[in-house]
């Protein structure tokens, strides 16, 4: 597309935003994008772009597999622009593509890696097209926004530009199926011994032959439809993997990867397989542009999940580990139920899963709650679960739905003040389990849990004095 | 007492199946019965007391039409007969007329009810409900792509307070035609709605029923119709 008069219109004043919003101090992450596309709906497809785009999407793990990226990218010394601040849908990567351009509209940089929010796509793909994108997952997401994730799996496959090389989660049967015309290439994780201790999930999303319609048959499940599934009927079945972890020493913290060119050994950041998955998708999309086994593993293992998604500390002998479990994304909190549940010794778990936008001007439709595996909480390890927050009743039914002795269960509305009935006697790890926009409440409560913790010992050591 | 769930597989897109759970766990000594989409329905040669009928994908919409087409029949005399049906979500449209593209191409449906969908893909529909059946609030949540057309004044399931009925323009909201009951709420909606469950049990032919976990679940019923009072 040529740049137009109103192109440039709309550059230059949202060039000139962005300076004003910099001078005022606030965040030009979207508003320059907003007003560059309300001047010119197409400008996306006018401005020029980087030689190379890598874009990630996918319902869980996007962020962090972007975060990973653009870690081991500067680790490496290489340029890029990316959308790490602003946000995932048009307004946002318009901002990016704005602050990577000149006056005249060109590119000053020959990188991005841009986040691409799914629901987004006909609204971005139409006027920007990925050399390489990754779909990290596709589950039941936001019932209001998405859907379902046959409708989401439909528009990825409409609007994905047919040059966009895919870089797919091969274990997940709805990401392998999209845009069949595209070039791709799969990533997954081999069968692993942990893979023996799973438990039936609430949903599962792809079960019919997508060309015969038979029932699948899957080889394995890891979590709801993420395993390896093969049409009984005819030659259907997940694909071959061309990034395949073949090994993950969770007690050496390694994982092997076997590639086309050989086997590499990575060492692991983190033990829940959501982030392994994460970790996998990073280094299949580092390869494509060139990085070596040294570059990606020597940028990743200097790496941490970033502490407003998982955190591990230890006081007086007490872990506390504090876990992002989006609400309303059930498969998200699902698996950090499932992370919880595997979690070695007696824990305790405190879970504010609310969204608190919808909280404090809504009411929250709560079907979700019966999308997630609650179930995974209603296990002998786990001995006190404390709920709070608006929808406190609700999440008490759930609980007990989930077969929850309600006698482990304490529920108030004040999410600070249900702290006050923690029973530390006899907990390893105490859990805080809360949602994206649930941050402050997370460290207060992560604070109080801290307090309550050293006051106990203290009183012990008193009474000891005594 | 039988219940039959249909195609519980593919019929269960928002939390549906906790709706059959509760019940189960209301009504521990009834016998609850899975169609799959291969199989004939129960309700053709069998006597149960409830078919139920969860939300589904537009793909789906379309072989459901296809496996209770060749019962369409057998379904009309049950209504007459007063079994007790319940289809939420988007369930209801499938005993439509048709459902309509935003092409204009049709779908045929079954056919039972003189109503139709229309879709609209790229624009969902959100919204909170609060209406009354039979003198009991009813609360829930709609999320939708379709809306549906055609007269229902005279088997509407419950009169909007507030939210939308069939469509935007209407405040009466689903179908109800003897104890056939459709409607758009969708997720846990037994759950959410005590006061209805009991009055479906009984519709059902349980005397005295007993709700599970009665005290929570109809505590958390009253502070969500306060709440969805004041917004």
């Amino acid at each position: 597309m040529k740049k137009s008069f109103r192109f440039y219109i709309a550059l230059w004043g949202a060039k000139a935003g962005t300076v004003l919003l910099k001078l005022l101090r606030r965040n030009a992450t979207f508003f320059p994008g907003r007003f560059a596309l309300k001047i010119c709906p197409d400008f996306m497809g006018r401005i020029d772009k980087p030689k190379t785009i890598l874009a990630v999407t996918g319902t869980n793990g996007k962020t962090t597999v972007c975060n990973m990226i653009e870690d081991t990218l500067k680790e490496n010394g290489i340029d890029f622009i990316d959308n790490k601040y602003g946000s995932n849908i048009d307004a946002g990567v318009a901002t990016t593509l704005i602050s990577g351009a000149s006056l005249l509209g060109k590119a000053k940089k020959d990188l991005a890696v841009i986040e691409v929010d799914e629901r987004s796509a006909p609204k971005i793909y139409p006027y920007l097209t990925p050399t390489y994108l990754a779909c990290t997952n596709l589950f039941r997401d936001s019932i209001m926004r998405n859907a379902h994730t046959e409708f989401i799996a439909e528009i990825l496959t409409k609007y994905i530009p047919k040059d966009t090389t895919l870089v797919l989660n091969g274990d997940d049967l709805i990401v392998s199926t999209l845009a069949p015309e595209n070039k791709r290439m799969y990533f997954g994780i081999e069968r692993q011994e942990f893979d023996e201790d799973q438990r039936e999930s609430l949903t599962r999303d792809f079960i019919v032959c997508p060309k015969c319609n038979t029932k699948l048959v899957y080889d394995f499940v890891r979590y709801n439809h993420i395993g390896r599934a093969h049409c009984p009927k005819c030659d259907f079945k997940s694909p071959e993997i061309d990034y395949a972890v073949t090994n993950i020493d969770l007690e050496k913290k390694k994982m092997t990867l076997k590639t086309h060119e050989g086997e590499e050994v990575y060492d692991l950041i983190s033990d829940n397989i959501i982030n392994i998955y994460n970790m996998l998708t990073v280094i299949t999309m580092l390869k494509q542009i060139g990085l070596t086994f040294e570059q990606i593993n020597g940028g990743l293992k200097k790496q941490e999940i970033v502490d407003t998604r998982f955190s591990e500390d230890e006081v007086e002998g007490v872990k506390i580990i504090t876990h992002l479990a989006k609400g309303m994304n059930p498969i998200a909190c699902s698996r950090a139920f499932d992370y919880v549940r595997k979690y070695k010794g007696n824990k305790a778990v405190i879970l504010f899963l609310d969204d608190l936008h919808v909280a404090a001007h809504d009411s929250e439709n709560i079907a979700w709650q019966y999308d997630a595996d609650y179930e995974f909480l209603n296990d002998d390890s786990i001995k006190q679960i404390i709920i709070g927050g608006v929808r406190y009743l609700d999440s008490y039914v759930r609980l007990q739905l989930a077969g929850i002795d309600p006698k482990k269960i304490v529920h108030q509305r004040d999410e600070l003040s249900a702290l006050d009935k923690l029973k530390l006697d006899g907990i390893d790890t105490v859990f805080i389990l809360h949602d994206l926009y649930s941050i402050e409440l997370k460290d207060a409560t992560k604070n109080k849990v801290e307090i309550m913790i050293r006051s106990r010992v203290a009183q012990k050591e008193g009474q000891v004095e005594k | 007492m039988k219940v039959e769930i249909l195609y519980p597989e593919f019929c269960n897109l928002f939390g549906d199946m906790f709706n059959m759970k509760y019940l189960k766990k209301c009504l521990p000594e009834a016998e609850f019965v899975e169609t799959l989409l291969d199989e004939t329905p129960k309700f053709v040669s069998e006597e149960v007391n409830l078919v139920y009928l969860g939300p589904m994908t537009e793909k789906t919409q379309e072989k459901v039409i296809a496996r209770l087409l060749p019962h369409k029949a057998k379904i009309e005399e049950l209504i007459e007969k007063n079994v007790v049906f319940l289809f939420t979500g988007n369930a209801i449209e499938v005993l439509g007329k048709y459902i309509e593209n935003e092409d204009g191409s049709k779908i045929e449906a079954v056919g039972i009810f003189d109503v139709y969908a229309k879709r609209d893909m790229m624009h969902r529909h959100n919204s909170y409900f609060i209406g009354t059946y039979d003198g009991i609030e009813i609360v829930g949540f709609k999320s939708q792509f379709t809306m549906l057309y055609g007269d229902n004044s005279n088997c509407y399931f419950a009169e909007v307070e507030k939210g939308i009925g069939i469509n935007t323009e209407s405040k009466l909201e689903g179908i109800k035609k003897n104890n056939f009951i459709g409607t758009y709420l969708l997720g846990p909606f037994l759950i959410l709605n005590p006061l209805f469950t009991k009055k479906l049990m009984i519709m059902m032919g349980k005397e005295n029923p007993e709700l599970a976990l009665r005290d929570d679940v109809v505590t958390a019923y009253n502070v969500r119709l306060k709440e969805l009072k004041k917004i």
